[in-house]
Formats: structure tokens, sequence, C-alpha cells
């Protein structure tokens, strides 16, 4: 009985080793999300459409155009729809941002609102991910996602300025995709799930997930789903992240 | 001193005529000292408004910058501050610590922004006064979970004593955090300042901000009179900078950029550990001076535009008034009256009435002011912030008085003058000879 407890540890132990050898690379992993999600070297236009459910309300539905030059933080943000708030705008170039109102005609400081417009999805979903400078990965395992073999990793902070203190991933093993986050507060609580179902828009080397879902988990009921159309890599005019540009396509 | 007698008899025997016009100066007398008398007293309710909702009249946040340039706020070590506080001859009353946030409060699908103040209750003495609880006990609040909502947003999140509720909110480096809250007590609702009464303890909002323990982020002084406000922050500034406190430059509250400019400065400044910033009440009520002196000038014009009015008014009734008394002035010239003593007797007349006026204008006012204050508003109507309990208070200052009723008797006298010159100026022998 002994010298089979002996040798279930020395099959753990190897196991464990083996394991060790084994474990991918998440740095790079991370890194390749990073810069799948990063336009460092183009500029990047795309036009998002955010329709949110709550409880009790009717479904919204916003438009928004968003030009970003990435290497410059940069970017202008147009809402489209609904069109209450049509023509209204954010400018933003490095850590000033404006926001433009068509009815006043004047731009005020501002600053950019956690959430959009009210919907589940964050500014931060469409800024530069740094998820491999900002994050440890504290575990990970295998498992499946629907039909889809996956990385389960669970990230923390490596300091206290990012928004998301812990983060699980489901990473895709074939492609490196994400294909749902988790994300939790300081206390641990799960907060939201975002979900990125595999259907890509492909944009040179990279693939965007053409759809996302964000569910709120902290009150029940309330999610959004966004969904990406006419995303382009092509070079934009430097006008284009200016506050005339601004004024004259808000009319 | 003949005059006198003389003046206040003719005042008499046209009883209607004196009291119409007295009841012209009245009427303006009224409106003035009524608007300077509201305005009078918002500084004081405004000042004490703001001093129970921010709880204090003299306040010390610290600031940090973090390595990426992101400003948080947290006093960590506050030894010297408090040493200040206490050796010095200072009118404090007392002083706490506080922190809070603004945040979501979630119960059942339902949610809420709020901001919630975290209080050290064992020292809020003057809080625990002044809350009005309608459900539940503030001796719940040794529960370090506890929360004590408004009745509005209690009545919003559904939510009954004893139940706990979750919160969304930011830590002082942007982080997410979701506490629980267990719902202990419900406030009267402070109407438009819903929004700042939620109070809970110290201990966890700093947990949930992520600070540790001992830390905070505002630390309000109280003093014993509203009015030692510049006086003792000037006191408290020198003296820390003494003890070489970091502090943030202190520029007069009468510039009115004072907070926009210290943000901008915050933002664009860097440096090492904690760097303090002293700032009053006296620096929040500056746009409300600024709005009582606007209501002052108002006044002001209101008055002069009255009088214009009203000296139409006099110099007609006087203008008719010689004519009656034509051959009266004759009379007393005849007698021996000098032309002066005739122009001084119409002045004299003019004065009195002005002076009944005034003295009817204030009755009146007094008891018009007596009425209003009787009257409860309520906590929840917008106007909240400029009464007292509910309730308009008024403060006439005596120099602005002492103006008000100089202009008016100024004015009566101009008014008055050129009839009366008018009437000295009459040969005795026609003045006698004329018949209306």
């Amino acid at each position: 009985m002994k010298a089979k407890f002996s040798l279930f540890h020395l099959i753990f132990f190897f196991a464990f080793l083996l394991s060790g050898y084994t474990e991918p690379n998440f740095k790079a992993i991370l890194k390749e999300i990073d810069n799948m999600n990063n336009f460092k070297e183009s500029d990047f236009s795309a036009t998002y459409t955010i329709v949110s459910e709550k409880p009790g309300e009717q479904t919204s539905v916003m438009k928004i155009q968003m030009f970003r030059r990435d290497r410059e933080d940069k970017f202008l943000m147009l809402i489209l729809q609904p069109e209450v708030q049509k023509g209204q705008g954010y400018l933003r170039i490095e850590d000033n941002v404006w926001f433009y109102d068509p009815e006043s005609r004047k731009f005020s400081h501002s600053s950019l609102k956690e959430n959009i417009q009210d919907s589940e999805a964050k500014n931060s979903d469409f800024k530069v991910s740094s998820l491999s400078e900002d994050y440890d990965v504290t575990s990970w395992q295998e498992d499946k996602l629907g039909r889809y073999d996956v990385y389960v990793v669970e990230l923390e902070a490596k300091h206290s300025e990012v928004s998301y203190p812990k983060l699980k991933l489901w990473i895709r093993k074939d492609m490196n995709q994400v294909l749902k986050v988790e994300n939790y507060s300081l206390s641990g609580r799960l907060m939201r799930t975002a979900l990125y179902p595999p259907s890509y828009i492909k944009l040179g080397n990279r693939y965007l997930p053409s759809k996302m879902l964000f569910i709120d988990e902290l009150r029940e009921g309330e999610k959004s789903q966004v969904t990406l159309t006419d995303a382009s890599l092509s070079s934009l005019p430097d006008y284009v992240f200016t506050k005339s540009y601004l004024e004259r396509v808000s009319r | 001193m003949k005059y006198y007698g003389v003046a206040i008899r003719n005042l008499n025997r046209q009883k209607k005529r004196s009291f119409l016009l007295g009841g012209a100066i009245a009427f303006g007398i009224l409106v003035v000292t009524l608007i300077n008398s509201f305005s009078g007293s918002i500084i004081t309710n405004v000042g004490e408004n703001f001093s129970q909702l921010m709880a204090g009249h003299i306040f010390l946040t610290g600031h940090e910058k973090t390595s990426t340039g992101k400003t948080i706020n947290v006093i960590r070590e506050d030894k010297k501050i408090i040493d200040a506080l206490r050796q010095n001859d200072l009118p404090i009353r007392y002083f706490h610590k506080r922190s809070a946030f603004s945040g979501y409060l979630i119960f059942e699908g339902e949610s809420i922004t709020q901001q919630i103040t975290g209080v050290d209750w064992s020292r809020e003495k003057f809080l625990k006064e002044r809350l009005v609880i309608i459900k539940g006990s503030l001796e719940e609040m040794s529960d370090p979970r506890g929360i004590i909502v408004n009745q509005k947003v209690a009545e919003k999140l559904n939510i009954e004593i004893g139940e706990t509720l979750l919160v969304q909110l930011k830590t002082v480096t942007d982080q997410y955090n979701v506490g629980e809250f267990r719902l202990v007590a419900v406030s009267y609702d402070p109407g438009i300042f819903a929004s700042i009464s939620a109070y809970a303890n110290l201990s966890y909002v700093n947990e949930l901000l992520n600070l540790k323990e001992g830390e905070y982020q505002t630390l309000g002084i109280f003093l014993s009179d509203i009015r030692l406000i510049d006086y003792t922050a000037e006191k408290i500034y020198k003296t820390l900078i003494q003890r070489e406190v970091p502090l943030f430059p202190r520029t007069s509250s009468e510039e009115g950029e004072y907070f926009q400019s210290l943000s901008r400065d915050i933002r664009a400044q860097t440096w090492e550990d904690t760097k303090f910033r002293l700032f009053t009440l006296n620096d929040f009520l500056y746009q409300v001076r600024q709005m009582v002196n606007i209501l002052n000038t108002i006044a002001l014009v209101v008055l002069l535009i009255l009088f214009l009015i009203i000296m139409i008014g006099i110099t007609n009734t006087f203008r008719m008034v010689i004519y009656e008394r034509t051959r009266e002035i004759g009379t007393m010239r005849a007698l021996g009256l000098q032309r002066k003593g005739v122009r001084n007797l119409f002045l004299m007349e003019a004065l009195f009435l002005s002076l009944g006026g005034v003295l009817l204008g204030l009755l009146l006012s007094g008891l018009l002011m007596f009425i209003l204050s009787r009257i409860n508003f309520g906590m929840d109507t917008p106007m909240f912030i400029f009464l007292r309990q509910g309730h308009l208070t008024f403060a006439m200052d005596p120099v602005r008085l002492i103006l008000n009723i100089s202009i008016i008797a100024v004015l009566t006298l101009l008014a008055a003058f050129f009839p009366a010159r008018k009437a000295a100026k009459m040969e005795p022998a026609q003045a006698l000879g004329k018949y209306y």
C-alpha cells in the first residue's frame, strides 16, 4: 500500500514536470491577441452597431463610426444613430478628449464615459489592448468551449491601474482568438462576460470578431450585442482627427 | 422746532394724500428690504447647508501621482496635520476623516447612482444628530457592512431593512470593484442632495476603494464660528507650511477659478509622495456671493426706479399743495416768516413723509418676513440650499438699511426742493391775493 502511494506520487511528480514543459507560451499568445486588436502600423476605421437590452425597457440601437490612429493615440468617434444623438462625437488626441454637440455647435473638454451610451460595451473594449503588458497568467487549463478546444487562462493585473484586476480568458487553441472573457472585480466578483462568437472579418493577416456580446453579471438581463461592419485598415487623412472635421461631418 | 409741528400738522390735514404718498414710499422700501434681507441670509444659509452636507468648513485632501501619471486622492500619513490642528489656538470644534466614492447601488436588477460616504461613527456626533432616520436604526451601523440610504433610493431599489445590496464602484486607482452592503437604516430624503446622502462605515468604504487601514481621503474641519473660515484657513495653511507639509498654493476664493485652475495644475504637475490641498467652504460659495451681489444690485436698481417714479409723484403733489396753500404761504410770509422758513417747512413735510413711509415699509416688510419665514417649503425643493430647515430666513445688513433710508430721504427732499423753493420765492402780497 505504501509502495503504491509512493508510485502515485512519482507519477504525479512526473506529470507535473511534463505539464511544466508543455505549458504554452502564454506571454506570446497574449501578445498576439494584443497585436490582433491594436493598429499601430495602420489606421483603422469601422462601424459599430450596439443593440442593448435591459429588462423593462425598449431595446436600444446605437451606431457609431470609429476612426483610430493608435500610433498617435488618436481617435474620432461619431454617433450615427439614434436620431437624437446623431452628429455627436468624441475626438481624442493623446490625453485630451473633446465632446462635440451639433445642437450647440460647441466643443467641451470631456472624459470618455466607462460605458458607451448606457450599453454594456465599454470604451476600453475598443481601445489599445495591452494584456501581455498589464497581466500575469496565474493559472491555466485546457477545456472545450462548444466545439472548440480552448485554453482557459486566468490573469491577474501586475499593477493597480487596469480596470479589471482579474480576467479569465477562453482562447482558441488553433488560432489564438479569444472566444470568451470574464471580467472580475478587485473583490473577485464576476462583473461582466464578453463573448466573441467565431465569426471573423479578415483584415490583412488579422481576424477581427464581427460580433461581440457583453453580458452584465451584476444586473440580470442587461446585455449588449456589438456588430462590426465596414472595417478597414486603409490610411485615413490627417484632417480626420481634427475638430473641424468632426464639426463638418456632424452637419 | 416750530417747523416740525407745523409740518406734521400739514401732513395730517391731507391724510389721504399723505397716506398714498407715504404708501408708495413704503412699498418701495418694502420691496427693497425684502430683496436685501433675503440675499443677506443666502450666504449664511447656503454656507450652513453646505457645511452640513460636506461635513466641515475647512477641508484637506491628499493627492498622489502614480508611476503612470494618474492622480489619486488619498491621505496616508496625517500626523503633522493633526498635530498642527491640535497645537494651535484655533477655533476648531472638531475634525473628522472621511472617504467617499460614487458608484451604483444594485438590488434585484434595479440600479441607482449614489455617492457613498464612509464615516467613523464614533467621531461623527454631528451627523448622527442631523440624520433623520425613518426606518431601521443607527445603532446597526456597528455592522461593518451596514449602509444608510435615503427614502427615495430605498423606494427606487425596493429594498427593505436587513436586505443585502451590491455596490459597483471604482477604486482610487480606477479599478472596478464590487462590494456588498446590508441596509440598516433609511433616512429622510434630503431633496436635491439625495444622490450624496448614503453613509457607510469608513473602514469598509476604504476597503472598497482599495485603501489601507488608517488611510482616508478628506479631513473635514468644523469651526466654532462659520465667519472665521478665512482667518482659520490662513492660519492652518501657514502652520502646515512651517511644518514642511507639501501643499498646493492657496489662491484667494475671490478669484473664482480656483478649483478649475487647481485641477489643471494637479493634472499637469508631478511630485513625490503626498501633496495636500486646503480649501474652504468659501471657495465653493464664490458663485453664491456673486449671486448675492447681483441680487443686491437688482434691489438697488429697483429702489432707484421706484423712487424716480415716486419722486415725480412727490414733485407734482407738492406743486399742487403749494397752489392750494398759496394764501396760507402769503399769510405766513406777511406775519414775518422768512423765505428760508417757507422752504424748510415744505422740505420738513417731505422729510417726515418719507420717514413715515420708510417706517411703514419697514413694519410691513418685517410682518411679511415673519409670515414668509413661518411657511415650511420642505426639504424636497430646489430652493432647499437657500433655506434653513425648509424655512426662508431674512437678515438685513444695517449699513445697507441706512444706505437705503438715506437714498429715500435725499430723493424725497430733492423731489420736494423745487416746489418748496418756488413757494419760498412768493411775494406775500401777491400770494394773499390769489384765489384758486
